[in-house]
């Protein structure tokens, strides 16, 4: 905490325009393929434009050997403009938090499902609200430099833990977003080991009717879990949503319709624990479903919400069918 | 023809030795040897088996000084034992029942299952000049065991001055006496009949007919507990002189007679044939080495392996199953499996089954398509199939057969890679035998008959010779 201190009157919130690196460690990942992260204004509380509570919040994981200067960029964080969702006039304003320290991220209410309580926990490093600014369409705004020792250490992860929350405070518009972790403030430089995470996935899907515009999100299958259940949440019947695994060619899953809820369950088979599912978001064909945007999230049989990994941890499970051969008499 | 008067006149009726394995379609089965060890220099001939040792019949001198004749100065015929020493060949013979019969012939015997009674052939006069014009003919007696004595001769009902009965065979079961007679109203010389045992008495002897009989002589009959029938007959179509023949009885008929092979059948006169129990070795009576009778014992030389393997079908066709799928096959899957076998042939599924033309390596694939985008990811698995025949003969034939038909049976499908097989022996369940890549059979009675093909290789380097075999089961149904 001390630490933290010191370096905190040190941030300096500094505003890059460079051009999305693919390269980078970014939200969403390169394996994910979905195009935006959205956060609309809490104003009215429709949440029938798929947002279900005007926030998000991701962890950024970095690994607890690395001890530089690391930067939290944000790609057209204002509301406005060419890549964000307009309701009626541009009225919204977002507010960017990034934290660490202790209970940032295993505070029970620190997860983001449900941005009530104190999900704003750990110490404060850097705060920004953004309205409408046209400096910003399409480009980055950096936060920090962050001391990676100002994160919270989670040893399961070896990894010093930082959060950032979205939230919309104000007006109706939706917010399209990525988020990057860099080694420079200038440039989307990944850092070696390091990730991001969420357990509540607010995302917008391709304004297309192509079905070989696939999206994935990556629930990572701890030890323990026995089925999981997943809710996503206002998908429109937007195309098929199935689950992929190492043992799993492909189960298809059920998808929600407009600002409703859809809950399904599916058992864990024995060689997916450890590892990553994949979840495979397809659109529709024929009619396009335009400016789709989806919350999705998952469980265990203990209730307990499971991480959806940016970069899936174990690598893309690839499922491997097998050959049997039986003679027959 | 000089074999069976001289078996008549002499009034030896020798008991008829069966043998219902013998068969007469293959040649070398049986190895035979003259028993030197009870040959006399005399007439010995109908041996059969009687508890530890044989029991035939012999002219031999009785001893140096007392020579025993009738009274036209013939040598009589005796019963002489014979017991088996240590190895079970037959030792020095010495009289059987010496005061069984007096100055009369007493020829070939025969005993029932339970050893109690003996049945034989004598003349029906003892000691008596009848003439010429009263010819002393032959009957059948019985005497009963009684301790170490036979005793209670008693001759049987139908002995006849006017003509001969001999021969006697009782069957295993005691219900049918069969034996030989020249009574009148027969098919000409000797024929063979038959007497029914209905509750203690015998019935009226009926002729076995046309079936079995000719008109040459037919004698020593046999009744093998198979239902084959043995007798000997010098009727034409044999090797020369007697010969053993045989018949079956099925379905209340007898077949066509037909003669054994050589080395049991000769041109010389070949008779009086007994089988040990199992049916693979025994004895018979053969004139063969000198005008004297001898008698020679016999050995299958068929083989038969006891423990065979059973013909193996080769299945060409084969379950292909994506294990991995399977265990999640109750799922709602946006994807459809479609197999390769490697052939020209697909199918589509989680498990497929597929069967091939023959033997071979195939390339089996597996695409799996993407029913929301309809792409196909192609060979997402694959698995080398190799088939091969299994090593083994190879038994080629119908399953069924009806008795009588020809049944083909080949063994040109056989795999034996490596294995240079220089014979295909065939052994078709009824002690006969062939050789040969094709060979045929003809099965006289229904049943069914395990066949063994048993394929050997040329001696290697080392002088050692392989065999394999295999053994079908076949049908064969009534005619």
């Amino acid at each position: 905490m001390k630490v933290t201190r010191k370096i905190l009157p040190l941030f300096l919130f500094i505003l890059y325009a460079v051009p999305a690196g693919m390269n980078a460690q970014e939200v969403p990942g390169p394996d994910e393929n979905i195009p935006f992260l959205i956060t609309f204004g809490k104003e009215g509380g429709v949440t029938s434009w798929g947002d279900d509570d005007f926030s998000q919040t991701f962890f950024f994981a970095l690994p607890k050997d690395y001890k530089d200067p690391f930067y939290i960029r944000v790609y057209d964080p204002d509301t406005g403009g060419k890549t964000d969702e307009l309701n009626n006039f541009w009225n919204t304003r977002m507010m960017y938090s990034i934290y660490g320290g202790k209970g940032c991220y295993t505070h029970e209410e620190a997860n983001g499902i449900s941005p009530t309580g104190n999900y704003k926990s750990g110490t404060l490093l850097a705060t920004r609200t953004f309205g409408m600014d046209n400096k910003l369409d399409e480009r980055w705004y950096t936060f920090g430099p962050f001391n990676p020792a100002d994160g919270e250490y989670y040893p399961k992860f070896l990894s010093n833990i930082f959060k950032i929350v979205c939230d919309g405070i104000s007006g109706d518009d939706g917010n399209l977003y990525r988020y990057a972790i860099s080694r420079r403030p200038d440039a989307n430089v990944p850092i070696d080991g390091a990730n991001a995470f969420t357990y509540e996935y607010t995302f917008r899907m391709w304004n297309n009717n192509d079905t070989s515009f696939v999206s994935h999100i990556y629930p990572f299958i701890d030890s323990g879990c026995v089925y999981i259940q997943m809710r996503n949440f206002d998908w429109d019947d937007d195309g098929d949503f199935i689950v992929v695994s190492v043992e799993r060619k492909g189960q298809v899953m059920p998808l929600s319709g407009d600002d409703v809820w859809e809950t399904s369950r599916m058992p864990i088979l024995e060689g997916e624990i450890g590892k990553s599912l994949d979840f495979r978001f397809y659109k529709k064909k024929g009619d396009l479903v335009r400016n789709n945007n989806v919350v999705i999230s998952v469980q265990n049989q203990y209730g307990e919400n499971l991480p959806f990994f940016s970069a899936p941890i174990g690598g893309v499970p690839v499922y491997k069918p097998r050959i049997k051969v039986v003679p027959k008499k | 023809m000089r074999g069976v008067l001289r078996h008549i006149t002499v009034a030896l009726l020798v008991l008829s030795c069966s043998w219902t394995l013998l068969d007469g379609q293959s040649k070398g089965t049986f190895e035979v040897s003259h028993l030197s060890a009870i040959s006399s220099g005399s007439a010995d001939m109908a041996p059969v088996i009687m508890s530890d040792g044989i029991l035939f019949c012999s002219n031999r001198k009785t001893n140096p000084f007392l020579t025993k004749k009738n009274l036209d100065g013939v040598r009589l015929f005796e019963l002489w034992f014979a017991p088996f020493d240590g190895n079970g060949e037959p030792s020095s013979p010495r009289r059987f029942a010496p005061g069984l019969v007096n100055d009369a012939n007493i020829g070939p015997a025969s005993v029932t299952t339970d050893g109690n009674t003996l049945w034989f052939t004598r003349n029906l006069s003892e000691g008596r000049r009848l003439g010429r014009k009263q010819p002393n003919r032959l009957g059948i007696y019985t005497a009963k065991r009684s301790g170490s004595q036979w005793t209670d001769i008693t001759p049987f009902e139908h002995n006849n001055p006017e003509y001969n009965l001999s021969y006697p065979y009782v069957s295993a079961d005691g219900r049918y006496l069969f034996f030989c007679s020249d009574m009148p109203g027969g098919e000409g010389s000797y024929d063979i009949y038959m007497c029914e045992n209905l509750e203690g008495q015998w019935s009226e002897p009926v002729n076995l007919g046309p079936e079995v009989n000719s008109s040459s002589a037919e004698l020593h009959p046999f009744l093998h507990s198979s239902g084959r029938l043995y007798f000997a007959s010098d009727r034409p179509g044999g090797k020369g002189g007697l010969d053993v023949w045989y018949s079956n009885l099925a379905y209340g008929s007898w077949t066509t007679p037909r003669a054994l092979d050589e080395p049991v059948n000769s041109e010389a006169d070949d008779f009086a044939f007994y089988a040990a129990q199992g049916g693979l070795q025994g004895y018979f009576t053969s004139n063969r080495r000198s005008f004297n009778d001898d008698i020679y014992s016999f050995s299958s030389t068929i083989i038969r392996w006891s423990a065979c393997d059973t013909l193996q079908q080769n299945s060409y066709c084969y379950e292909f199953i994506e294990e991995n799928a399977l265990r999640q096959d109750t799922m709602k899957t946006g994807f459809r499996w479609e197999w390769d076998f490697g052939d020209g042939h697909r199918a589509v599924g989680i498990t497929a089954e597929h069967c091939y033309a023959g033997p071979g390596v195939y390339d089996v694939t597996l695409d799996i398509v993407n029913l929301i985008t309809g792409g196909i990811e192609k060979r997402q698995a694959s698995y080398e199939l190799e088939i091969t025949d299994i090593e083994q003969p190879v038994i080629t034939s119908p399953e069924t057969v009806r008795a009588g038909e020809t049944l083909i049976l080949n063994a040109g499908a056989t795999y034996l890679p490596g294995m240079n097989i220089e014979r295909y022996y065939w052994n078709f369940g009824d002690e006969t035998v062939a050789t040969g890549l094709e060979v045929s059979k003809i099965y006289e009675l229904p049943g069914k008959y395990n066949i063994q093909l048993i394929v050997s290789s040329k001696p290697d380097a080392g002088g050692v010779v392989r065999e394999v075999c295999v053994c079908k089961d076949i049908e064969v149904s009534a005619k």
